[in-house]
């Protein structure tokens, strides 16, 4: 209950923080993208302005009119007006239709010196341009005629008598279409024999020139009053010594505001000097100070009548009166005979309908701006929450592939560029005069501001949040990049998940191999079709090519990197193979742990632990060994100390004379027990120190025939007191080996001791030296006086060849000899058959 | 009375035991059961020779040597029941002269302590370096001229045979002779079952010479190689 609690505070945080930040960008770019050029972003009044007559536009566009009026009163040149202010602008060379306005011939002439005169250079050139092209018209038309008509004679000359009705139907339509090109061409003419005449009439001389000039600039200024007339949202009167020239209203404000029509609540009056304006009844200041100024973009009225800008003395005895609408309508004129309605001018009616669109927007984005804040300053609140939030998102995004990410900016990025584009080429254009030193920081952020223009705010959004969600990506997720398909195609060939199994990993290198020469072959396969065939253009081709070589690229890196892989588990299996061999020879030497990261590392740590745990045993097993020696001398020097007193005492028992004979012989049972109980003790130190490995060696290089040699002749007087006879089998010459020959003597004396105490009566001890490839193998066989107990185990220790245990010996000799051949480095076995009993100790010759 | 051995050992049936041992060989024997009673012993009474027990109460038997060397030069034969030759090895270097193992041979005992008394009071201050003539190692001492084998000082009555086997040993301290080498040179003929020939003559020898022929110091078979004379590091 209480984390899903947490987590859903985490989520409604984030959400908070989202919707406010996305509300507060959304607002901030719709008001700088809708909000007028000349209202600064703070100016909150100005943006929701609803009057749109207290637009700088409006301004601009009634002084830009007023102007046009002037000159149509004054008998100016209209043409050499240009009427930004209201968003349109009108060229009014125009003659026929003809309009242009040929800047590029003004400026190579160095222009005129008299307006007059390019005024009527320009009517003039309007006029035969107008008659050329009539005449053009025309022999295209003549030669359409020509064609139709040789088309004509044709068919009738061909059809003759028994045309068909199909053929005679053409040729009334063909008949037909003569006769309206026909009435075409007479018009034409008409109307260039009219403009003929006009221009012929035209005088030459200086007068007759400016009487022309006169006549097209009123031509014109009719044509342009004509123009505006039927937008009655703008009611004006243009009068001149009394007597209205130019009016579409009745319209008189001598009396300031009284003549203002109902509707109308915007009032301008040029006496002739000055301009007055009323609005809504009260009269404006127009003038200020009396300085026109424009760098202040309070945008002043730009008429005459400032101290630096007055009016005309032309204008001395010339009244403008125009009256604005207070809700303008859109007026259309039904021109049918012209081909269908047009609109009128109507600028004031968009205008208005502009204004109050774009404050409806404005004031959304206003409340979106707004509402943004807040919902900012709440989440500001509970930051804690949302930053654990994001960092859940983070953990989401930690899981998308980099490429992914990488690919998804590419389009966000080409999206940008699109849109740029769409909205202007020469947006575009600029993109490369972005940086150029002439291009201020002012022009910089008018470019940045119509990017920002160009955008949707959605894309702007979007780009916002792209970029933020990239910072936490990278702010909570080090290393990014570790995530993506090249990196896990990375992975699968350095070190990879080593918690996969082996067949696995291998599995997926050889899979990427394959997947890549696939790639490579499939590009090749198509290369050749493609190359083959002939048909597709050379992009095709070269495309293919370029992934074919990437294809080659990607399949020689896959090859080297899991050849490389292999390579080094191949080695690591070397290294593992060494090291059971090493095992299994006893030597649990740590063969280091150059392991990690590879493919066999957790085998190979496996490995080390079973070392370990070897090496542990045998130390183990070697401690508990040592103690038992230690132990056993321990006892038997806790036996020998009360051994020596026996020992002495019955010495000196034997010694006294004068005993019962009966003692005596007690005395000498006492004595040859003491002596054995001696010789228990000692061998059974011997033997504990020889099975633990304690004993210590000198090796040296000996003959094992002289040993054997010697041992017999030292033992000479013993075998010829026994029962016995010994048969020996030793080749003369040397037989080399390696071991301690103290310690092989008391092996081979022990083994002759036995032979001598437990064969049979009267039987023969064979002893035998061979070589036997490397080895030397020498043999000690007897025929046992007791039967030999099947599969007992001889050379155990205390195991004897009866059990009653009263002969002399301690039961340790056959374990004594074993013991010490193997501390030797010899080999030691023993075999019995029926009452045969064989001993076979074999050296390596050297 | 004879001269004053002292007798060191934490078993007094021991010590008792080597005490009958000693004096019916005809010393004095004086008693010790630790290392301090023998050295409160040895700095009041002028004692000889010192049979040392080594692992004793209250001092053991290799302090107590320390301390006894660093006062006197008598002989000091350790008497222990540690056998190993590691034991005998620290023993000797600590400046022991002797090393027997418990249990011992009361046979042989007898002779160590009387070699030595022989050596440390008629030989060994007399008769200090080799004179002309004579071979000398250990108890032992060969005199070239007459022929004869000198054992603590007393001629050891050996055979043509064996003196020749001697007199090769003596020539050669430590060198090892195969048994083969042995006949050629003694016999001066070509070795035929030579082994057991040498090996009887050895023991032969071995007996006459050795304290415990069972045990030699002197002459040693080097097992599947040959025969030899020990070259004693002990001794004058």
């Amino acid at each position: 209950m209480d984390t899903k609690w947490k987590n859903r505070k985490k989520a409604i945080s984030f959400i908070i923080f989202f919707l406010g930040v996305s509300l507060a960008i959304g607002g901030f770019a719709g008001i700088l993208k809708n909000k007028p050029g000349s209202v600064r972003f703070w100016q909150v009044g100005k943006l929701l302005e609803d009057d749109y007559q207290r637009s700088g536009r409006f301004r601009s566009y009634i002084a830009g009119r007023l102007e046009n009026l002037l000159i149509m009163a004054s008998g100016g040149a209209l043409g050499s007006v240009s009427t930004y202010g209201d968003g349109t602008s009108y060229t009014f060379y125009n003659y026929g239709g003809y309009e242009w306005y040929d800047g590029f011939r003004y400026y190579e002439d160095g222009g005129y010196d008299d307006d007059a005169q390019w005024e009527w250079e320009n009517y003039r050139y309007a006029q035969e341009q107008y008659i050329d092209s009539l005449s053009e018209t025309l022999d295209g038309i003549g030669e359409m005629w020509d064609v139709y008509s040789n088309i004509l004679a044709g068919l009738t000359a061909e059809s003759g008598e028994n045309a068909g009705k199909e053929l005679e139907s053409l040729r009334e339509e063909i008949g037909a279409f003569r006769e309206e090109l026909e009435s075409y061409r007479m018009g034409l003419r008409a109307d260039r024999a009219e403009a003929e005449a006009e221009a012929s009439t035209l005088p030459e001389t200086e007068a007759g020139k400016q009487e022309g000039i006169e006549k097209a600039n009123e031509k014109i200024a009719r044509k342009y009053h004509d123009l505006i007339k039927g937008d009655q949202n703008l009611l004006y009167s243009v009068s001149r010594d009394g007597k209205v020239l130019y009016a579409n209203a009745e319209l008189s404000a001598e009396n300031g505001m009284a003549a203002a029509p109902e509707g109308y609540n915007f009032l301008l009056y040029f006496d002739g000097e000055k301009v007055r304006i009323w609005k809504d009844g009260k009269e404006e200041d127009v003038y200020g100070d009396g300085y026109y100024r424009e760098e202040d973009g309070t945008g002043a009225w730009y008429v005459p009548g400032y101290r630096n800008f007055p009016a005309d003395e032309n204008l001395k005895n010339v009244t403008v009166c125009m009256a604005v609408a207070k809700d303008p309508f859109l007026y259309v004129k039904g021109a049918y005979e012209n081909g269908g309605s047009r609109q009128y001018d109507n600028t004031l009616y968009w205008m208005n309908y502009n204004t109050a669109s774009s404050r409806k927007v404005l004031l959304m984005d206003m409340v979106c701006l707004t509402l943004g804040l807040i919902l900012l300053l709440l989440s500001a609140i509970c930051r804690k929450n949302r930053r654990e939030a994001e960092a859940g998102i983070a953990r989401f995004l930690g899981k998308i592939w980099v490429e992914c990410k990488a690919l998804y900016f590419c389009g966000l990025f080409f999206g940008i560029l699109y849109y740029i584009r769409r909205a202007s080429y020469y947006l575009w254009g600029e993109w490369e005069y972005a940086f150029p030193e002439y291009y201020t920081m002012e022009g910089l952020s008018v470019w940045g501001r119509e990017i920002l223009e160009a955008l949707p705010t959605l894309l702007i959004l979007l780009c916002f949040w792209s970029l933020f969600f990239l910072w936490k990506d990278l702010k909570y997720n080090k290393r990014i990049w570790k995530n993506g398909l090249i990196a896990r195609l990375y992975r699968t060939f350095s070190s990879g998940n080593l918690n996969r199994p082996l067949s696995k990993r291998m599995a997926a290198r050889n899979l990427a191999v394959f997947l890549c020469a696939a790639v490579f072959g499939i590009m090749m396969f198509a290369l050749a079709v493609y190359g083959r065939r002939g048909y597709g253009n050379a992009r095709g081709i070269w495309g293919i090519g370029a992934a074919a070589v990437l294809g080659v690229f990607l399949f020689i890196l896959a090859a080297y990197l899991a050849g490389k892989k292999n390579m080094e588990t191949a080695r690591d299996l070397e290294e593992l193979a060494k090291c059971v061999g090493e095992i299994r020879d006893g030597n649990y030497k740590d063969f280091g742990g150059q392991f990690a990261g590879h493919d066999l590392e957790s085998i190979m740590e496996q490995m080390e632990d079973i070392r370990c745990g070897m090496e542990k045993a045998v130390d183990e097993q070697m401690k508990s060994e040592r103690m038992k020696v230690e132990l056993i001398a321990n006892v038997s020097h806790d036996i020998k100390t009360p051994l020596t007193s026996i020992i002495s005492y019955v010495q000196f028992l034997k010694q006294e004379e004068g005993l019962p004979e009966h003692v005596k012989e007690y005395v000498a049972i006492l004595d040859e027990k003491s002596q054995r109980l001696k010789n228990m003790v000692q061998d059974v130190f011997a033997v504990s120190k020889a099975a633990s490995g304690e004993l210590p060696m000198q090796m040296e290089e000996l003959d094992f025939g002289k040993l054997l040699r010697q041992t017999l002749a030292d033992m000479e007087e013993e075998i010829g007191r026994s029962p016995v006879v010994f048969r020996t089998e030793i080749p003369e010459e040397a037989v080399m080996i390696r071991a301690d020959g103290q310690r092989m003597y008391r092996v081979f004396q022990n083994l002759f001791q036995n032979a001598i105490q437990y064969s049979l009566e009267g039987s023969r001890v064979y002893v035998s030296l061979r070589r036997d490839g490397r080895m030397a193998v020498a043999s000690v066989k007897n025929t046992s006086s007791q039967e030999l107990e099947k599969g007992k185990d001889f050379a155990e220790r205390f195991a004897r060849g009866d059990r009653s245990r009263t002969d002399g010996g301690s039961g340790l000799g056959l374990s004594i000899a074993q013991s010490f051949t193997e501390a030797c480095g010899g080999e030691f076995g023993w075999e019995t058959d029926a009452d045969l009993f064989v001993v076979r100790i074999g050296f390596q010759t050297i | 009375m004879g001269e004053c051995v002292l007798v060191v050992d934490d078993d007094r049936e021991i010590v008792r035991a080597i005490g009958i041992l000693l004096e019916g060989e005809g010393y004095r024997v004086l008693k010790a059961y630790d290392g301090k009673q023998a050295l409160e012993i040895l700095a009041t009474q002028p004692v000889r020779l010192v049979l040392i027990d080594v692992m004793m109460p209250k001092l053991d038997g290799l302090s107590a040597l320390m301390r006894i060397r660093e006062k006197q030069n008598i002989p000091v034969i350790i008497l222990s029941a540690k056998s190993e030759d590691s034991d005998k090895v620290l023993g000797l270097s600590m400046g022991a002269d002797d090393y027997v193992a418990k249990p011992y041979n009361p046979q042989e005992l007898a002779a160590r302590v009387k070699s030595h008394l022989r050596r440390y009071t008629s030989l060994g201050d007399i008769h200090t370096g080799s004179r002309g003539g004579e071979i000398r190692n250990g108890r032992l001492a060969y005199r070239t001229d007459e022929k004869i084998l000198y054992a603590d000082g007393e001629p050891v009555k050996l055979t043509a045979t064996e003196t020749k086997i001697v007199e090769l040993f003596m020539h050669n301290l430590g060198r090892v002779f195969p048994a083969e080498e042995i006949y050629r040179r003694v016999w001066e003929e070509e070795a035929f079952a030579s082994e057991s020939t040498v090996m009887v003559h050895i023991r032969r020898i071995r007996e006459k010479l050795e304290l415990n022929p069972k045990e030699p110091e002197y002459i040693k078979v080097v097992w599947g190689i040959g025969y030899k004379m020990e070259k004693q590091e002990k001794g004058n």
